[in-house]
């Protein structure tokens, strides 16, 4: 077998919101691995982190969010750490992503042709292109410096924060002692945050002036790649210019429209021309199946149904031609059939295009069309991860029992085994298991120390005591175990 | 002229609680030249037995959940009506002005071929030239008459007997009794916006009963613990704030509402599609178990077929605003006969990864799928309560498919 290549690799995510009501720690230690061609699927309830982990790889969490460690390896770099100049090289141009819902991601009031080329055409303009390139190690740098400045200066803030916290909620200290001991912490973290800002001022002023020698060299660099394009232009032209003074009649047509052609190569070598772009995005919006490109190019969002939307935010997705995908529950507000048609699409856009994608979905039924791979989180945490036929044929979270075993059957009328309770408020995460509370196969440790990742196979992983060899043998739900016979039984079936 | 509301016996008999009887609703768009008319459920008709569970499936958009709503009074319909135990609760005219209109010119023009015969009789006759021409006239002349008489009073009576019952419809509509019309309850999709923000979870669990004039608060408020206790929430709820509640505990909450009227038909229109996965399991259990204890009849409205098929006794296939398909949910998924059915049970994902990657979906193209050229369908029986839209080279292939089907 031969290895696969990682694409996405993420370490050890850890990621709290600070709100009014305490500090929400929203991721509690995600790691996962994306490799090359597969399909990845996020499963869980909603609050249990699935979508705040895709924001956290696309670099678009809300303002109140802190990443309080791990990282994300997207080709040799630390996504976590990379600035929001980088970002924009990354963004969409090499990892796509997709919403829930189609009609509050696209524009009400711009045509649909305008919204797929919007992006072809701002990344279009070639000397402005060279421009930003011979810059962007400079900036990138320069950047990348400031942002780790500022990664330190938050990490210092938010330790302080967990610090006063724990003060504040510390039965043992007295309210007095604990502002005396709260005004120390300060006092420290200004110190602190000053010899951070001091260390780090000669390193980036001196980043600063290579950006500027940067810029003014490339500016030039700019000016003659264009100078260069219109003088090779001019030449071109000049003869045939000469021509059309002296030529007949019948001959002028004939120079004029060499002229005309010219003139198109021209501005098409300078920038990416609206007519171009369009005929991109009418081969693109054929490509994920939308009938009568041509004509649908100038209607509104509104003037779709809801599948047809869909299929427009992937095509806009499409455009940039990125190495992997993220879909955020892309078909939940979708109806049956059309949530197949675009199931389908994917894949075989994923198969055509050799995507490698994230998919975060709450539906079984979706993830057994899709994955390859799942990671099933619960209250910021995977507690299981394997292969799609080890997670479904031989589940070992008691989490992922429950969530098998609480969607209806098509072939049993059984009484459905429902998980008892809520989520768990993430602002005081449980000891221990999170899933202890309401999973009845819960044991005196569950409450207490939180279980370690049990390796099954080389793929598949669980944390769950149920797993120690010194935990009592619990036995799968009946239909759970009935319904993993019955599919064997047919896959035996259909593979002779 | 003493009245009453309109009462079928034999429907009480055969304990069907609700009979719905070619049901259209349409609805009128924009303004204008831009004007036009959605046919948003366009004439189905079903019944639901006591204490049956009664699903509705089909795409957004096919008119299910118009029907719901129309049902229990949310819009007036266009034609057709609806009965409950019995009684007309809800019906429109549109068919019988329709009828008067139509039997109208008919006639007329049935009067008009007529008066141009005799016509051509009488000149026939005239141009014989016989003794007693005048004599035959006359004959020719009374024949006619007589026939354009009696067209014209079966007009007449048709349209008093079209009146009488237009009138009947304006006073059912009027005079509907509304306790008998609070035993229909619903259960709306969305638990955010379903409920009123401002006001206690006590306030909108009872405000049904205050409607019904039922006045008495220490009462009331016993009622509303006792429900809460059922839906599966504590007492101490009562006086908080739907915006302090999960979707879960908020769908339980439009849940108690439904419940405390004492409803004897439950109509539930989506109620799981907004939730979590682990909560609907916890949702469908009780319904499950309030059915069981109220003795209650639920109308199910859903577009998700598994679900369907678990909590189901019969389903009803919608496709644009008609009824395709209606059997028992075992017929249903071993037999399925429409296209739109086979595509519909080929689109639902199953959590079995092998099953699901030898899957061969089945598309629905309606305009290839039938021809309907030379004979339009009929929601025709063919088998016993299996009922399907389709003409008659269709019930032929239906039938081979069926055998084929039981062959195997």
């Amino acid at each position: 077998m031969k290895k696969e290549e990682v694409v996405i690799s993420a370490k050890d995510l850890k990621l709290s919101f600070y709100t009014d009501k305490g500090r929400v720690k929203a991721l509690r230690g995600v790691s996962f691995d994306l490799y090359k061609g597969e399909v990845l699927c996020i499963v869980g309830e909603s609050g249990s982190g699935k979508s705040v982990t895709a924001k956290m790889i696309m670099g678009i969490l809300p303002g109140n969010a802190r990443i309080d460690g791990g990282s994300i390896y997207y080709q040799n770099e630390d996504l976590t750490k990379v600035s929001e100049e980088e970002f924009h090289n990354i963004r969409g141009k090499k990892i796509g992503l997709i919403f829930q819902d189609p009609l509050s991601s696209l524009n009400p009031i711009m045509r649909i042709g305008k919204q797929i080329t919007e992006a072809l055409i701002i990344n279009g303009d070639k000397v402005k292109r060279l421009y930003k390139d011979l810059i962007s190690p400079a900036l990138i740098k320069y950047k990348n410096a400031i942002q780790l400045r500022n990664l330190e200066l938050d990490r210092l803030r938010s330790e302080f924060l967990d610090s006063r916290f724990e003060i504040r909620n510390n039965p043992d200290i007295k309210f007095v002692d604990g502002t005396k001991q709260i005004q120390a912490l300060r006092k420290q973290l200004r110190v602190d945050l000053k010899k951070v800002m001091d260390d780090t001022k000669g390193n980036i002023a001196a980043l600063k002036k290579v950006l500027d020698e940067k810029k003014v060299f490339a500016q030039k660099e700019a000016q003659a790649f264009k100078q260069s394009l219109v003088n090779a232009y001019k030449e071109k032209i000049a003869p045939l210019q000469a021509q059309l003074k002296t030529a007949s009649e019948g001959q002028k047509k004939e120079i004029q429209a060499q002229l005309d052609a010219e003139k198109l190569a021209f501005t098409n070598s300078l920038r990416l021309t609206p007519a171009e772009a369009k005929r991109r995005a009418i081969k693109v919006m054929e490509e994920v199946g939308i009938p009568n490109a041509t004509r649908r190019f100038r209607q509104y969002p509104f003037e779709f149904s809801g599948g047809m939307r869909q299929r427009i935010v992937i095509a806009i997705a499409l455009t940039q031609d990125p190495d992997v995908l993220i879909l955020d529950e892309p078909t939940t507000a979708l109806d049956v059939t059309i949530q197949a048609q675009i199931l389908d699409l994917v894949k075989k856009l994923q198969k055509d295009r050799q995507l490698s994608a994230i998919f975060i979905t709450h539906d079984l039924g979706v993830v057994a069309n899709m994955a390859d791979r799942i990671a099933v989180m619960y209250a910021g945490k995977i507690v299981e991860y394997g292969k799609a036929e080890e997670i479904f044929y031989n589940p070992q979270h008691p989490y992922t029992w429950a969530l098998l075993s609480s969607i209806p059957d098509i072939d049993s009328k059984e009484r459905l085994e429902s998980i008892p309770g809520t989520p768990p408020n993430m602002i005081y995460p449980p000891k221990g298991d999170a899933f202890a509370e309401r999973s009845k196969y819960a044991m005196a440790i569950d409450f207490k120390e939180e279980p370690p990742y049990f390796q099954l196979s080389e793929t598949h992983f669980a944390a769950t005591w149920l797993l120690d060899p010194r935990s009592p043998k619990a036995e799968l739900p009946k239909i759970v175990s009935e319904r993993i016979k019955n599919s064997l039984k047919k896959a035996g079936k259909v593979h002779g | 002229m003493a009245k009453s509301v309109k009462f079928k016996q034999e429907l009480v008999d055969r304990d069907t609680i609700l009979s719905v009887r070619h049901l259209k609703q349409f609805f009128t768009v924009g303004v204008g030249k831009n004007k036009f008319r959605t046919k948003a459920v366009h004439d189905i008709s079903f019944d639901i037995q006591r204490g049956e569970v009664f699903g509705l499936v089909g795409e957004s958009g096919c008119g299910k959940t118009t029907t719901g709503r129309s049902i229990i009074r949310l819009y007036d319909i266009t034609s057709g009506s609806v009965y409950f135990k019995g009684h007309r609760i809800t019906a429109g005219d549109r068919w019988n002005r329709k009828e008067i209109k139509f039997s109208t010119l008919r006639t007329q023009r049935a009067i008009k071929d007529l008066k141009q015969k005799m016509k051509d009789d009488i000149q026939d006759a005239r141009s014989e030239k016989q003794e007693n021409n005048d004599e035959i006239i006359a004959k020719i002349k009374k024949q006619y008459d007589d026939q354009i008489k009696a067209l014209t009073s079966e007009l007449q009576t048709l349209i008093k007997v079209q009146k009488e019952k237009i009138r009947q419809i304006a006073y059912d509509n009027k005079h509907i009794d509304p306790a008998l019309l609070s035993k229909i309850q619903m259960i709306f999709q969305d638990p955010v916006d379903s409920l009123d923000p401002r006001m206690t979870v006590e306030d909108i669990i009872q405000e049904g009963l205050m409607i019904q004039g039922q006045r008495n608060k220490k009462e009331n408020s016993q009622k509303v613990v006792e429900v809460l206790n059922q839906v599966g929430l504590i007492p101490e709820y009562a006086s908080r704030y739907p915006h302090e509640f999960s979707g879960g505990q908020r769908q339980r909450i439009g849940i108690a509402r439904a419940i405390i009227m004492n409803p004897e038909l439950l109509i539930c229109d989506e109620p799981i599609s907004a939730l979590d996965v682990s909560i609907r399991a916890q949702i469908i259990n009780l319904l499950n178990d309030l059915k069981e204890q109220y003795k209650l009849t639920i109308l199910f409205i859903a577009h998700d077929l598994s679900v369907v098929k678990y909590f189901c006794d019969r389903i009803a296939v919608m496709y644009y605003g008609e009824i395709v398909e209606l059997t028992t949910s075992e017929e249903l998924f071993k037999h399925p006969l429409h296209p739109y059915t086979k595509a519909l049970l080929s689109a639902i994902p199953k959590p079995d990864p092998i099953t699901e990657r030898n899957r061969t979906r089945i598309p629905y193209n309606p305009m290839t799928d039938h021809d309907y050229s030379k004979e339009k369908p009929t929601l025709q029986e063919i088998r016993p309560g299996h009922f399907v839209l389709a003409n008659s080279a269709e019930i032929k292939k239906y039938n081979a498919e069926i055998k084929a089907i039981d062959a195997k």
